[in-house]
């Protein structure tokens, strides 16, 4: 008779478990299992009341063996480990079963649901028997501060760190701080100079005795973990090896080119231009056409290269707020000129901004909607006799009419999009892009700021595209929790390491040719290999390379999953 | 009784198994057939798991990872793959039908692919009809 | 067919009394819950939009403005205060001045200085020709027992020095035919011009030739019951026009054809149907006019918010008409020669000025547009009705 003793409880989650999956049917087909001390079902697991539920039958019925069949452990592993140790068991004597995201949210069969579900938690069940109480371990934090991208975002958090004294390196890959700010005239919706605040942050950052600014480099190279990273920074032909304890990746975004759209001729057709050439107008002060006349009506074409299946599907978020930005900014500057705003849809979405486009509307300007499916705007060279340089020709969403704008000047609202050098970066700093070459945070809603690798953070427009404000709330975030970890001294690393059974190492090394990280070296004296357990981050790539079996992945041992894989086939069996 | 696929599905921590937390979230629907195993990197899987899982009856199983290049312990995927070109040579000499295992790159945001997925490798096993190694082995115990 | 975009449109509607301009963004509402638009004739929305991209071609050969009779309810409504029934009444001023050739419709609407001074001149020569052509009898206001008959009422015809009261009638019922024979005029050509914006320069439907004659008794119907008006949610409206409309034909039919039945030297009983008639269209007119004048001024009521010079001109010029027209009636039952002539003369100097230049150029061209607008949708729509059989049959 084995000491093993099991408490499985399995949540309702209100009714997003329940109303698909029997919780009492699955918490009664597993409570006969073997080493199964109690098993219950309850409405939030997850909730302080949950929780004291498994706390107190840990101590009444003296488990040692926890799993709670609930949602994604990536939602709320952690919440029942702390639970565990709360009751004074050691976390990793506890194993979850996702029975929301990949059972009850994804299946429409009551019966077939349940009968997923017990098969789940039969293989939690045989997993967690095989559980071995795992030591937390700390390393001390390098209060030095990574921060990739002197943009916006960048310098924002840059200057948060550095005002809490703590050290920071700011990359720049360019020559110049400011990042795409330096070709932005005012912003929106207040029509604020950006050099307003940019030259004095610029000076701040440049001036300030805690950060270092390394202007034209770029991280080649990348080791270590969350505390203690080294990078190799290369500077012009230098390379230097910095180290520090957490990264910002604030490495912003590319306009999009709009030269391979046909139809807007963008690079052809005199007179076409990028909203950032417009900016560059607006900096001297003078719109003019490329024969040096001032331009009478000018059409502003939105959603260039943003949400089309042909190009960007995502929405770039700032340019329609941006597009109304210039007409305001024309109107003052030729106030009897017209303007003509050919949008897909007008996003006016945050403060101010629908505010902003009221107030435009009652101008001068004419609001013509396209839709991308029906037809892109085609520009055309107006012929010598016509009253204009060139003309739009579109499809006009709200009357239905295909439509002719005339114009002197086009300006194209191009989109951003992920940098060139993103995926290396990515791959550098070991953080994953989406769909869209953006980085993925950890969590879209509850953890938007941290990545998945610890220690690295997003900010700005690596992330999504982001206007100024969102920018520097997401720098300053991963600022502050950059500087909690840099406050607390230590942070917990990863214990599902791999070690070597030394008794049967044969000396063979595959395993230090597999490992990624450098982390396994052959000890010649002893004939065997050993694992760093600091550098070793847990993949288990060498476990399943090693041809004796004498590497073993704590946490995921042969055994441990092994026995999940018969409880997940032994309820199938039963049919 | 209609025959039910019984689908093993190994997913690595990061990339697919995410995916199909995604494909949860969205509510995208996919059959009951797939169970998934989480492991941290599509690297930590060997033949091991695979055969046990065919020995455990299973009719398919499937490995998920990371696209390439993607992988969050840089290089985990591509030994998955070469791992599973063996496997599939090896399963095929014991007269498992080669389509029983299939390996795919699901990302985290590729929670549609994962339910896709998971819907063509039921019917493909569907098909295919009750994998028979089970039976065969224990007639040799 | 490519259209270009005119926001010059834009300057010549404000002149016309458009209010804000870009304020629409087009939600639809005003136009789901009109009660008069269809599935397959979309106002107030369509017509907004194509006032605000400045297609005037298209706007011309729209007649939806004549379809909206103004409850209102789409400016209540409208979650950006963008008035779209305002915008439709606006586009009916827009299209009154775009259906008239001659140009006079655009300056009465823009120019208050053209309307002041066409009805000062015509006032003018209305008095002129009473000064000099028929002035009063010397003794009218000295020996008034003399122009009074046998019921003690003043002999209307008899007042004048110089010609005997048949032929007063003649010179009188000869004026009004002149007036009857302009407007017509004016008005004939201009709905012809209105047939060729609309139906000739539409290319997009082909008027079967039978339509004209199965369609034709809308017009008629639609000008003698206003039917349409009726489907507004609010009744009170219809009741209304509807008093105004019977009132003020009922007046102009017996002014222009029955003058001398009834504008005669004898005081008729009460229950005369000349009388009766005359009565009805007099209440018919004061109450419209009492109705309007107090929501304009209050603007209490969504359709009377806001006020045009035009619609201001129109309430005074009918008031005073109407009032006039009593005055000489209760000054002829009580025996006042003298008064009953020169209000005579002052009605006429306020009522010929009125019908020259409201029915033709001005807001009360109505009459006719509205009822032709609607046989003209009801043409167009027999047009692509028959075009979709057709296509259908093809396929």
């Amino acid at each position: 008779m084995s000491n093993i003793r099991i408490g499985v409880y399995v949540c309702w989650c209100g009714t997003n478990i329940a109303k698909m999956v029997d919780v009492k049917q699955v918490a009664e087909a597993v409570g006969n299992m073997d080493d199964v001390v109690i098993s219950k079902d309850y409405k939030y697991m997850c909730s302080d009341p949950g929780q004291e539920l498994i706390i107190k039958d840990i101590k009444e019925h003296k488990l040692n063996r926890v799993v709670v069949s609930a949602c994604s452990p990536r939602i709320h592993e952690l919440t029942f480990r702390k639970a565990l140790e709360n009751a004074g068991l050691n976390a990793y004597l506890f194993q979850m079963a996702n029975i929301r995201e990949q059972v009850s949210w994804v299946h429409v069969n009551r019966k077939e649901a349940t009968k997923k579900a017990i098969a789940l938690v039969r293989g939690a069940i045989n997993r967690v028997r095989w559980h071995e109480p795992l030591e937390k371990r700390r390393v001390d934090v390098n209060p030095a501060t990574l921060i990739i991208g002197g943009g916006i975002a960048g310098m924002s958090a840059a200057l948060e760190i550095a005002r809490a004294d703590k050290q920071v390196i700011l990359l720049e890959k360019e020559k110049e701080l400011g990042g795409q700010l330096r070709f932005v005239n005012r912003t929106f919706p207040d029509f604020i100079p950006t050099s307003d605040f940019i030259e004095p942050m610029k000076d701040d950052v440049l001036h300030h005795p805690r950060i270092s600014v390394l202007t034209e480099a770029n991280l080649n190279e990348l080791h270590g973990y969350i505390g203690n990273f080294i990078g190799h920074i290369q500077t012009g032909a230098k390379e230097l090896k910095v180290e520090f304890g957490n990264i910002i990746v604030a490495s912003g975004l590319k306009p999009f080119n709009p030269a391979p759209m046909e139809n807007y001729g963008y690079g052809k057709l005199p007179n076409v231009i990028t909203s950032l050439e417009l900016e560059k107008m607006l900096q001297t002060g003078e719109i003019r056409q490329t024969n040096r006349k001032l331009p009478e009506k000018v059409a502003i074409i939105h959603c260039v290269g943003s949400r089309s299946s042909q190009y960007h599907e995502f929405c770039s978020s700032t340019c329609c707020m941006t597009a109304l930005k210039y007409s305001n900014q024309v109107l003052d500057m030729l106030p009897n000129s017209q303007v003509y705003q050919l949008y897909a849809d007008m996003r006016a979405m945050g403060k101010g901004c629908e505010e902003l486009y009221t107030a435009t509307s009652r101008k001068n300007v004419m609001f013509l909607m396209y839709d991308q499916e029906d037809g892109l705007p085609y520009i055309r060279k107006a012929g010598p006799k016509e009253d204009c340089n060139l003309l739009i020709e579109v499809n006009e969403k709200l009357s239905g009419e295909r439509i002719e704008v005339p114009a002197d000047l086009v300006v194209l609202m191009v989109g951003m999009e992920a940098h060139e050098q993103a995926k290396k970066l990515g791959q550098t700093v070991g953080i994953s892009l989406c769909g869209n070459e953006f980085y993925i945070e950890k969590h879209p809603k509850l953890d938007p700021v941290a990545t998945t690798t610890d220690g690295v953070y997003v900010s700005g427009s690596c992330q999504s595209p982001k206007n100024i404000s969102d920018s520097i709330t997401q720098a300053k975030a991963a600022a502050a929790r950059i500087l909690a970890t840099i406050n607390y001294g230590s942070v917990e690393v990863e214990v599902t390491t791999a070690h070597v059974n030394e008794d049967i190492c044969c000396g063979c090394q595959t395993c230090v040719r597999v490992c990624p990280y450098g982390a396994i070296s052959y000890i010649a004296d002893d004939r065997v290999s050993r694992v760093n357990e600091v550098l070793c981050k847990g993949c288990g790539t060498c476990t399943t390379s090693c041809p004796t079996g004498a590497i073993s992945s704590r946490h995921f041992t042969e055994k441990q999953i092994l026995s999940q894989i018969e409880g997940v086939m032994l309820e199938l069996m039963e049919n | 009784m209609e025959f039910e696929p019984k689908i093993v599905a190994f997913l690595c921590n990061w990339c697919s198994y995410t995916g199909a937390d995604l494909a949860g979230t969205s509510r995208m629907k996919y059959p009951a057939n797939i169970k998934i195993i989480r492991i941290m990197c599509s690297g930590r899987i060997g033949p091991t798991f695979v055969l046990k899982a065919f020995r455990e009856g299973a009719d398919g199983v499937m490995i998920c990872g990371c696209h390439p290049g993607d992988c969050h312990y840089h290089e985990g995927n591509y030994k998955c793959l070469r791992r599973y070109k063996l496997i599939q040579k090896y399963i095929q000499q014991m007269g498992i039908e080669q389509d029983r295992l299939r390996l795919s790159w699901i990302s985290a945001s590729e929670g549609k692919q994962f339910a896709e997925l998971a819907q063509s490798m039921t019917e493909v096993i569907r098909e295919l009809g009750p994998c028979d190694i089970k039976s065969v082995m224990e007639t040799f115990a | 067919m490519i259209t270009r975009v005119n926001p010059g449109l834009k300057k010549d509607l404000v002149e016309f009394g458009l209010q804000d301009w870009n304020d629409c963004f087009h939600c639809g509402n005003c136009t789901a819950l009109c009660p008069l638009t269809r599935n397959d004739n979309l106002f107030p929305r369509k017509g907004i939009r194509l006032a605000q991209m400045g297609l005037s071609e298209k706007l011309a050969t729209n007649v939806d403005p004549w379809l909206c009779y103004y409850c209102g309810e789409c400016s209540d409504s409208c979650p950006r205060g963008a008035q779209p029934g305002e915008l439709m009444m606006v586009l009916r001023r827009w299209l009154t001045a775009t259906y008239d050739w001659t140009g006079l419709s655009r300056k009465f609407y823009t120019r208050k200085s053209w309307e002041f001074s066409a009805i000062g001149i015509i006032a003018a020569v209305i008095i002129a020709i009473f000064v000099f052509l028929l002035p009063p009898a010397n003794d009218l206001a000295s020996n008034p027992e003399a122009y009074l008959n046998d019921q003690g009422g003043v002999m209307i015809n008899s007042m004048v020095t110089g010609i005997d009261s048949e032929h007063f009638m003649d010179y009188i019922h000869t004026g009004d035919l002149i007036m009857a024979l302009i407007i017509a005029g004016f008005l004939i050509s201009n709905i012809l011009n209105m047939f060729l914006k609309v139906i000739i320069n539409d290319k997009t439907v082909r008027i079967p030739f039978r339509s004209y004659f199965t369609e034709f008794w809308r017009l008629i119907f639609n000008f003698g019951t206003q039917a349409r008006f009726s489907k507004c949610d609010n009744k009170s409206y219809w009741v209304g026009h509807l008093l105004l409309m019977t009132g003020y034909t009922i007046l102009f039919t017996m002014i222009v054809a029955f003058l001398p039945k009834f504008q005669i030297e004898e005081i008729t009983p009460w229950y005369n149907w000349q009388r009766i008639l005359g009565y009805y269209a007099t209440f018919g007119l004061m109450y419209f006019l009492i109705y309007t004048t107090i929501g304009r001024i209050r603007k209490s009521d969504q359709k009377m918010r806001f006020s045009h010079p035009s619609d201001w001109i129109f309430i005074v010029l009918l008031g005073l008409t109407t009032i006039s027209g009593i005055l000489v009636h209760i000054f002829r039952l009580t025996g006042l020669p003298a008064m009953t002539y020169y209000t005579y003369v002052i009605h006429l100097a306020i009522l010929v000025p009125m019908i020259l230049i409201e029915v033709p150029f001005s807001k009360w061209s109505h009459l006719a547009y509205r009822p032709f607008a609607i046989y003209f949708d009801h043409l167009k729509k027999a047009a692509r009705k028959k075009a979709a059989k057709v296509q259908f049959a093809a396929a």
